[in-house]
């Protein structure tokens, strides 16, 4: 193939060899007629070099487009220098979304672990985005994923439309039918209310939920740690008259005993509850 | 122009004879790394290969070790939404022999079987009763464990007839073992005695 070049591409493919050698010599003169301006009354703005102690870190993030369904999902890869990103894996990717590839989708919302928006499989944990830190080890790349055995929307924004309906089914809201004593209000003793604590912060990030074997293979009828905790957040609740109508609820095969205790959930949820305790109180006040 | 020289450099051409080769199940010179140590190969052979496994997609290397095609198990099928999104999640009938109870009885036939295994062996005297509750006790726990399994694994909504034919599968097994178990205890030594033996031979 190289015969059909020209004599003139070939002069072109040398050229910038013989372009320094001027520049080399021209700067060896020191001639002011070298330079179109004087030295003196200009200054140069030289071209920013890579910064000696800059952390680049690699993210390999799971890109979908719905619009071009026939094309397979693939991991794409983005490069971040750690020192100019936020400490968390939210601010990496609104970084990238920003100023390298905006057409990256994620959901976000709070980013400080409260709205639930972010949840995302992060090196092979579910997690929120916001409350994970970036591994700051730059040899280890991260993957970042939707989370696992999810629809998937976009790139990492999974369907959460059966989790929801799950929780509809649940009826997560106070039913009595007795007025309160006093007219005003439905009073509650510290102990009872001490309780809740570990379950009404749930922010139903799906995290546990998704992390759960079970779950995967019968989200269909299986509720999942995450509505069952909830559930139980009501089953719980001394103001709630309905408790025996929600324990009826779960008493079949699928709904709450496929949890086999495999914990999953209480170790990955991001805020720290353990809906596998919360299961396994159920089970206790169904059992006789 | 290279190609024209040399053909083997065209990348169709050698796809098409990496593909053939890929595909039979003899042993071919061409996947040295594959078939043999690269040392037993002559050079020209191992050049040429080096080469070849380049050109072939890693999937086509998989496929020189299997017959047929990778077939995954129950593939997720496309979403579909059961009503609309604001609807509830349909809420099964109470059930409680398949739910409550269930769990109950499944959970004391666990928890006896405990004592029931260390027993025979703590008090060094063996009752034939004690050894056919144990036997008993082993059946129904083992049998509860395998429904566990079909239930999660072989979904009733997509494939009821292997649910069906898998549930039946294992009932006939607990009835054979359960045969066997008392033919077991009544004409020969029975269980603890021959786990006995066993552990001393």
């Amino acid at each position: 193939m190289a015969s059909l070049r020209t004599t003139s591409r070939l002069f072109k493919a040398a050229r910038p060899a013989f372009k320094s050698q001027i520049r080399t010599i021209a700067i060896g003169n020191t001639n002011s007629t070298a330079h179109p301006v004087d030295p003196s009354k200009t200054s140069t703005i030289k071209e920013p070099a890579a910064d000696p102690d800059s952390k680049i870190k690699t993210f390999h993030i799971y890109r979908w487009n719905p619009d071009e369904p026939s094309t397979k999902p693939r991991m794409q890869s983005y490069t971040l220098d750690l020192n100019k990103t936020g400490p968390m894996v939210l601010d990496a990717l609104i970084r990238i979304k920003n100023e390298v590839d905006p057409t990256l989708t994620f959901r976000r919302s709070c980013r400080e672990g409260i709205c639930g928006s972010c949840a995302m499989n992060i090196d092979g944990v579910n997690t929120l985005a916001c409350l994970c830190r970036i591994p700051t080890d730059t040899k280890a790349e991260s993957k970042i994923y939707p989370l696992p055995h999810t629809y998937v929307v976009k790139d990492i924004v999974p369907d959460l439309t059966q989790f929801y309906k799950q929780y509809k089914s649940i009826q997560p809201y106070l039913q009595r039918s007795t007025p309160a004593p006093d007219g005003k209000e439905y009073r509650q003793s510290k102990e009872e209310r001490k309780k809740l604590d570990g379950m009404y912060e749930c922010i139903l990030c799906a995290c546990c939920s998704t992390s759960c074997p079970s779950y995967w293979w019968n989200s269909e009828e299986y509720l999942g740690p995450a509505v069952l905790m909830q559930s139980y957040r009501w089953i719980a609740d001394s103001r709630d008259e309905k408790k025996e109508a929600r324990k009826a609820q779960l008493d079949n095969s699928m709904s709450l005993y496929r949890c086999h205790t495999i914990l999953n959930c209480s170790r990955t949820c991001p805020k720290g509850l353990n809906p596998g305790l919360a299961i396994a109180e159920i089970k206790k006040e169904m059992a006789f | 122009m290279a190609s024209i020289v040399r053909p083997t450099l065209l990348r169709q051409s050698c796809l098409k004879v990496a593909t053939k080769k890929a595909f039979s199940t003899k042993p071919s010179p061409t996947f040295p790394a594959i078939n043999k140590p690269l040392s037993s190969v002559v050079s020209k052979d191992a050049v040429r290969s080096r080469f070849m496994k380049e050109a072939v997609p890693s999937s086509m290397r998989v496929a020189a070790f299997h017959a047929t095609g990778r077939r995954p198990i129950l593939p997720p099928l496309p979403q579909s939404v059961n009503g609309t999104a604001n609807e509830p999640a349909p809420v099964p009938d109470p059930s409680p022999t398949h739910g409550s109870y269930h769990w109950t009885f499944e959970r004391l036939v666990s928890a006896g079987l405990v004592p029931l295994t260390i027993a025979p062996f703590a008090a060094g005297s063996l009752n034939p009763m004690t050894d056919a509750v144990l036997c008993g006790a082993i059946l129904i726990h083992s049998h509860i464990g395998f429904e566990a399994v079909l239930i999660d694994y072989i979904p009733d909504k997509r494939l009821p007839k292997t649910r069906k034919a898998f549930m039946w599968a294992l009932k006939l097994a607990t009835v054979v073992v359960g045969v066997g178990l008392y033919e077991f205890e009544t004409n020969d030594v029975g269980l603890t005695e021959a786990i006995k033996r066993v552990w001393k031979a």
